[in-house]
This record gives C-alpha cells, structure tokens and sequence, in this order.
C-alpha cells in the first residue's frame, strides 16, 4: 500500500509536496521524543501536533507521512518545511481514535 | 579490532526533561537531563539559578545486535535542526553541500557548559548516523550527524530549532529567538 492508496481510501487531504511512497504500519503519537524513539522507516505517523518541528523529526525515522488528526489548522511555515524537504503533511477532520480505526480497516497496524 | 558491521539499536531508554537553567549573578547557561519536571531556583555560591526552559526529551543509549558492543550517549543533550540562519556558519556551509545528495545535516548538542571543552567525540557522532541511517531508507535519503562545535562563535545567535517537545502547543507562530 502507498500514500496515494492511503489518502485515495480516507480522503486525506495533502498540505505538501511530496513523491508516494509505501507505507509500512502506523505509529500514533503527539510526542516528538515518542517517534524519535519508537517509529519505524516507512510508518505513517498519526498526531494533533502542527508545530514545524514535526517535519525535521518525521525527516530523522523516515516516516512516510504525518498525518495531522482533529482537523487541526497547520500552520503555513510547517508546510513549507515540509515543501522543502518531501515530507508528505495529510490531514483529516476524524479524531485521531477514528482514524486509526480506518487504518486498522485497510490492513495497516502498528509496526 | 572488531569486524563486526554493527547493526544499531536504542537500549536503556529514559524518558524525562532536559533543563535549561541560568544564573542571574554570572549570566551562564547550563544543562542537564532530569528524571522529573523541575522547575526549583537554587543558590549555589554566589549563583542564583533559575531554569528557563524545560523541554521533555529522552536519553538512550545505542547496542549492536550483532556483537552486543554499547555506545553511551548521556551526554547527548539532543539533535537540532538546522534553519539556515547564517549563511557563514559552518553547519549552514555543509547543508548546502550536501543537499544535492539528499542528506541531511543534523546538529548534535552535548550538555553545557562541559559540551563546549569535551564535546561529544566523533566516533559517537558517527555511530548516531549509522544508527538513523539503519533506521531509515537511505535509497530516498540520509542524515549526517555533526557537532555543534561548528557553529563556533555565531552559536549566540543560532535559530536553529531543537527536536524537542518544547513549544508544540501554541497555535501562534513565535518570532525566532536566539538558541542559547
């Protein structure tokens, strides 16, 4: 499966440019310690967290894509770090608990 | 000398804070890792200290499967991102010259102020980008972990960004401070 299928099956909207990849599990966090420690190349990362800090941490374990949940308004320096460096922003307006529940749907899980 | 190739992974992982404090008698900065979230002013001679920032962070240590060899990394404050604040700084240089290739540069800080005398050696650096490089698919790209000794004497007015949980919540972009 590839963020494009991803995005296709949900709905994601995507806030930056950046090349389909495959995914591999999910890892759910709003800790940029937690992924630093915990998330696996190729994840798709789950979070609330908008802060432009999450594109060098999601650049560090080679996440697939982060995947803001809530609806959560992404600030316009986040995307354009992101834009810089081809790291997919998606987002959704489903809680992060629904979200993953559609993940979990599709096959995807923690990895 | 080992032959083993090392394949790297985290071990004694600790989840805590890392401290910034500073003292309003000498003007120094200092930094440490703590278990719990401490936010005490102390004295210390004629040192009064108060911390001025409090990020939660993890320390960890790294072990090769293979041949069980460990690296510590206490003294591994944390990795910072470079936003190409000056051009003339060093680290700035060589993110140009690597971005070609697709590699990153990160920036490793030890704890101050011992980091500034006994930075953190080259091998360690070198292990650290072992280790996210065997992390990651480098057919896409990498990442260089250098010292933040080459940022020198522009360190003062670095904005450079920490991979910290500091800040996350305000929904309010801030104007970029100095570092340290």
């Amino acid at each position: 499966m590839t963020t494009k299928d991803v995005i296709e099956k949900i709905g994601l909207r995507s806030l930056s440019k950046f090349e389909h990849r495959d995914v591999d599990g999910v890892f759910v966090s709003d800790m940029l310690s937690d992924v630093m420690a915990g998330a696996k190349s190729g994840n798709l990362w789950v979070t609330v967290q908008t802060h432009k800090s999450i594109v060098p941490a999601a650049n560090l374990v080679d996440v697939s894509a982060v995947i803001i949940t809530s609806g959560k308004n992404v600030p316009q320096e986040t995307i354009d770090l992101a834009n810089q460096h081809n790291i997919a922003i998606l987002s959704t307006d489903l809680p992060s608990f629904e979200l993953v529940g559609k993940l979990y749907g599709l096959g995807l899980v923690s990895s | 000398m080992s032959e083993c190739r090392h394949r790297w992974e985290m071990a004694n992982i600790q989840f805590g804070f890392v401290v910034f404090e500073k003292c309003s008698h000498c003007n120094n900065l200092r930094t440490y890792f703590s278990l719990e979230d401490t936010w005490d002013e102390y004295r210390e001679g004629d040192c009064q200290w108060s911390i001025v920032e409090n990020a939660q962070t993890f320390r960890f240590d790294l072990k090769c499967r293979d041949c069980n060899r460990l690296e510590t990394f206490e003294d591994l404050m944390g990795l910072l991102y470079c936003t190409s604040c000056q051009p003339e700084c060093e680290v700035e240089v060589l993110r140009k010259k690597f971005e070609a290739e697709k590699t990153w540069i990160l920036v490793a800080f030890g704890f101050l102020p011992r980091a500034k005398t006994n930075p953190i050696p080259q091998h360690k650096l070198d292990i650290l980008t072992d280790y996210f490089n065997q992390r990651r698919d480098t057919s896409r790209s990498k990442v260089k972990i250098v010292s933040f000794n080459l940022i020198g004497d522009l360190l003062s007015r670095c904005r450079g960004e920490f991979i910290h949980d500091v800040g996350m919540l305000s929904q309010e972009p801030e104007e970029r401070k100095p570092l340290l």
